[in-house]
């Protein structure tokens, strides 16, 4: 959530870019890199995207010593100081969580001598009780962030032969919670860093070192990056990066990162929202290519288990928040349905083993695009911690949950960026379905003739994403006339439940309306009181999703004089309706599909309102705090 | 974005009806052939001529172009984009790109096929200040384009689908260079309707300078349905443009045949005893079945091809499902497009996006099936079938 970025090299002075072997691309090929402060600035631009309600920077110089500028607000209405003989520079764009986004709480923190500045992704959760040792210093901001400066400032009085490493190293035993550290002090040409539960990335360019808590903040320098582990602390010099575990100096893999920072780009549209919406078809061709062997109705994943495990397999629990949390959900009944396992989803923050299950005979998937989730990845620890086997299904190489399950199956969306998932949650889902039939399959569980259909409705997926996509012009229409309603409900069963939690999520995320996804049964059990001819209900009425018995719930609403939007199935026709979004024959994945319309719909009601939809209020992407 | 490398400017916002039904859910310039859109092959010439900037004049659905295109950074360039939103002509589409346009520029269709060497020509002369500039081309029916009088190498008249006789094979190819005074030039022509580029440069030909240029390489224009199946063909077996399709993520059954003429995308299975061959392409995520056999034909991606069907000489739209044992014939046809008829054309047939063509049934005579049609098992098609319609047997 927040953001991190960290460079030294000599890169500012040069003309050229450096480059790894991968090259500078060629957007940045003829610009000059620009000062410290300039490249600083554009790696917190490059994250801006993962949180943006305060910045600041670093600036650390042989003769100005340390310049620290920061302020709430977006990264461009951070003013960055002209320091030109500066060497290194970190900078920070947070998004709150420990005291309200100020000047004075906007990272850099510094210690009491303006010697040290420090800036942090996480929580420390012992923070009162380290400030509370820290009596005699002065604090000026209300975050946990700033005891860290003090403590290091501590640590440097009580021992004069200590430098910033070693004090970076002793404070980081004495800090509990999960974070990503990055240190400077005036005097010292180093940037020294501490992972613990925030990722934090280091590029490694020829003249150049970074460090990030993403690689897109500085991808357009290098793309050699190592992925520091949990526990690790590196110190950045001009010389190059040296890393510690546990006091003792380690070497780290260099992995090259393929994927392009462009790709992240979000080219002829206004919104990344809306280009993501529209890259579906793609990102879903992609989801499956290589993967539906559709005669032999079978699925090839590249995931392996044990023998027998899956024969023997108990429980399939899966762990996700947000709308990972709804392709769970869709997913489950997919496992129940076509692996014959009973299967639980629950919301990552809240899972716990729990009584009167064999952790060899279960299996925990967690669902997360990041990968960086912290709620999902504490979870997973918990999994591992009780024995069960773990499995990720996530969009990103090398992130931190590849690493802490026994097992991964990638959604290959390619990056998104837009803080509310779109295209993310269909590859999810098509991923999760193919594990259905995969393990449906090899536990005998599921016929070949019954794969084959499955296999032939994500086959048939992309093609009827983009018939829904040609349709745009239809929901902007509904969107604008709905637009200003008090309140949106969205109804529907069996598969349509998810679809219909994920409809709403969607919309109260981007448009800030009052939206709420229920089972369709459930409308007359309580929720009907709060229908009113000014609340629309949006109703999925595929196949998979009991459409009939839906229509009924829906029916209950008009009664009440609630307008009804409804994704329907091909040749199937509810004229009560106010509006009928056509939803094409693709079988079990039907509400997949019409989930689109429901995205769509969000967006254009989101857009007519002018909200900033790829930065909604108080969100943020990557959600690395729990 | 320097100036020395120059601008191009292209316009795709038309529609291009006389291509429908494959033009219904998509502009003209997005009808893949060889597996990309015919824009991406200009862009490739405007690309591979040193241009690094293009600026996309686009319209009708818009957003296909752009989720494609993006930025440009795909292809190494910057693309911006404007935008006409309603269709009045060539010379409107032109002038939406005036904010954005500083200097002199080369402009083209996005939807005709010219060689790098058309467009750097036409850059090169703009740089010693000529223009406005017209590049002319020879072709074998002249009067179904516009047909360029010369004196020397002055543009005298470009005249449009002539209607009287024709002394003359040079047309307009459509690749132009202008300086900025083009857009002063555009709204000073007096036109009732369509405001068309060629008016502008006749009225500029009786007054000032209108140089032509001559361009004699390959010129590749889809102008009706069969165009997609010529011009595929000319593209795949252009080796230098047939770029290499990436080999990940491909299915191919047992004893497959497939030609060396034969374009694969790189996400498509392949059922076993399945034959293709003669100018084929097959975009991502398409399946053909066991025993298909299919010919001289391009296939959009998400179609689906069902075990035993043979498809000759036909184009088979995006998603669109040819059921098991189903036969495109092949051949020649007469296709009626509008109020004309085109007699001995190869077309075997066209099946729309989205439509569903029942196990058994047969395409006959260039039939052109539109988008959603459902026709059931056993039906025979020929001529226009309107889309959305469902047709039974019987």
């Amino acid at each position: 959530m927040c953001g991190i970025i960290g460079y030294i090299g000599d890169l500012h002075a040069a003309d050229g870019g450096v480059s790894g072997d991968g090259g500078v691309s060629s957007e940045t090929a003829d610009e000059t890199p620009g000062s410290v402060g300039e490249i600083v600035h554009r790696g917190l631009k490059n994250l801006e995207y993962r949180g943006y309600d305060s910045a600041g920077v670093a600036l650390v110089g042989p003769t100005s010593g340390l310049t620290v500028a920061k302020r709430s607000g977006e990264v461009d209405r951070l003013t960055v100081p002209d320091v030109p003989d500066a060497t290194l520079g970190v900078g920070h764009t947070r998004w709150s969580t420990h005291g309200p986004p100020t000047d004075a709480n906007a990272h850099p923190h510094t210690d009491c001598a303006g010697d040290v500045a420090v800036v942090h992704n996480g929580i420390i959760e012992n923070y009162e009780a380290l400030k509370a040792e820290l009596a005699d210093h002065t604090f000026t901001s209300e975050t946990d962030t700033e005891v860290i400066p003090h403590l290091i400032e501590e640590e440097l009085a009580s021992d004069p032969d200590a430098d910033l490493l070693d004090a970076v190293r002793r404070v980081e035993d004495r800090l509990e919670g999960s974070y990503g550290i990055c240190a400077v002090r005036e005097d010292d040409d180093r940037i020294v860093v501490a992972r613990r539960g925030s990722p934090l990335v280091l590029g490694r360019g020829e003249n150049a070192s970074f460090v990030a808590s993403d690689v897109t903040a500085f991808l357009e320098h290098t793309r050699n990056v190592t992925y520091l582990e949990d526990g690790d602390v590196a110190a950045l010099s001009p010389d190059g990066i040296e890393i510690f575990a546990s006091g003792e100096p380690v070497e780290r893999e260099i992995e090259t990162v393929t994927w392009e920072a462009d790709a992240a780009e979000k080219g002829g549209y206004e919104h990344y929202m809306r280009k993501e919406i529209h890259e579906q078809p793609t990102a879903l061709r992609q989801t499956i290519a290589g993967r539906l062997d559709v005669d032999n109705g079978n699925v090839d994943l590249d995931v392996s288990f044990p023998p027998g495990f899956l024969a023997d397999l108990e429980e399939i629990r899966i762990v996700a928040c947000g709308t990972s949390y709804y392709a769970g959900r869709y997913a489950a009944q997919l496992f129940e349905e076509l692996a014959g396992v009973r299967t639980s989803v629950e919301i990552a923050s809240e899972y716990e083993f729990g009584a009167g299950r064999t952790p060899d005979r279960t299996l925990v998937v967690a669902v997360t695009q990041s990968g960086e989730t912290a709620d999902t990845l504490s979870a997973i620890r918990r999994a591992n911690a009780a024995g069960a086997r773990t499995f990720a299904v996530t969009n990103t190489l090398g992130s931190t949950v590849t690493r802490e399950v026994d097992e991964t199956a990638f959604i290959r969306a390619g990056p998104e960026i837009g803080v509310a998932a779109t295209k993310t949650f269909a590859s999810q889902v098509a991923t999760l379905a193919m594990l259905a039939v995969s393990v449906g399959r090899d536990r005998g569980a599921l016929a070949a003739a019954d794969a084959r259909s499955v296999l032939n409705d994500l086959q048939g997926l992309p093609g009827a994403v983009q018939q829904v996509l040609d349709e745009e012009k239809q929901v902007r229409e509904a969107a604008r006339e709905y637009q200003d309603s008090e309140a949106f409900f969205f109804v529907g069963r069996a598969l349509g439940v998810p679809v219909a939690l994920e409809g709403a999520l969607k919309l109260k995320e981007i448009s800030y309306d009052h939206a709420e996804g229920f089972a369709a049964g459930e409308l007359k059990h309580g929720p009907l009181a709060l229908v009113t001819p000014d609340t629309p209900v949006l109703a999925v009425l595929t196949e998979g999703s009991r459409a009939g018995e839906t229509m009924n719930n829906v029916t209950e609403a008009q009664t009440r004089g609630a307008p009804a939007l409804g994704c329907v199935s091909a040749g199937e026709a509810y004229n009560t309706l106010d509006t009928a979004f056509e939803v094409p024959d693709v079988g079990t994945v039907e509400p997949l599909v019409a989930n689109v319309y429901l995205q769509l719909f969000a967006y254009h009601v989101a857009n007519e309102k002018g909200r900033p939809i790829d930065k909604p209020r108080n969100l943020a992407k990557s959600v690395t705090v729990e | 974005m320097s100036d020395e490398s120059g601008t191009a400017v292209i316009l795709a916002a038309g529609e291009g009806r006389r291509l429908e039904p494959l033009t219904n859910r998509r502009p003209k310039p997005m009808v893949p052939v060889a597996n990309r859109p015919l824009l991406e092959h200009v862009i490739d010439s405007v690309v591979a001529a040193g241009i690094d900037r293009i600026v996309l004049v686009v319209g009708y659905k818009q957003e296909r172009i752009r989720n494609h295109f993006r930025d440009g950074n795909d292809w190494g360039v910057t693309i911006e984009y404007v935008e006409q939103s309603t269709q009045l002509g060539t010379g409107h589409a032109v002038l939406q790109a005036e904010p954005v346009v500083d200097g002199p520029f080369v402009v083209l269709n996005g939807d005709r096929i010219v060689d790098a060497d058309a467009v750097s020509a036409v850059r090169d002369r703009l740089r010693d200040g000529d223009a406005p500039l017209v590049t002319v081309t020879a072709v074998e029916e002249p009067r179904d384009y516009g047909v360029v009088h010369l004196d020397g190498d002055r543009v005298t008249e470009i005249d449009e689908k002539p209607e009287g006789s024709v002394h003359t094979n040079r047309i307009n190819a459509g690749v132009y260079g202008f300086s900025s005074a083009i857009f002063d030039a555009i709204r000073a022509t007096n036109t009732a309707g369509e405001l068309a580029i060629t008016a502008t440069l006749n009225d500029l030909a009786e007054r000032d300078t209108v140089t032509s240029l001559g361009y004699g390489g390959r010129w590749l224009d889809v102008s009706n349905l069969w165009d997609v199946l010529t011009v595929n063909a000319a593209l795949i077996h252009d080796s230098d443009h047939a770029r290499e399709a990436p080999a990940t993520g491909q299915r191919i059954g047992d004893t497959v045949t497939v030609a060396d003429d034969v374009v694969l995308a790189g996400n498509v299975r392949v059922g076993p005893n399945a034959t293709l061959s003669g100018a084929t392409a097959v975009g991502s995520n398409v399946t053909i079945a066991a025993n298909a056999v299919v010919e001289n034909s391009v296939v959009f991606p998400d179609a689906v091809i069902g075990p035993g069907a043979v498809v000759r000489d036909a184009v088979v739209a995006g998603n669109a499902q040819i059921g098991p044992n189903a036969t495109v014939v092949g051949g020649e046809a007469t296709v009626v497009v509008g109020d004309a008829v085109h007699r001995d054309v190869t077309l075997g047939g066209v099946v729309g996006d989205n439509a569903t063509i029942g196990g058994s049934a047969t395409l006959t005579d260039g039939a052109v099936v539109g988008d959603g049609v459902r026709a059931e098992a056993g039906v025979v098609l020929d001529g226009r079938v309107e889309s959305g319609a469902v047709v039974r047997r019987g």
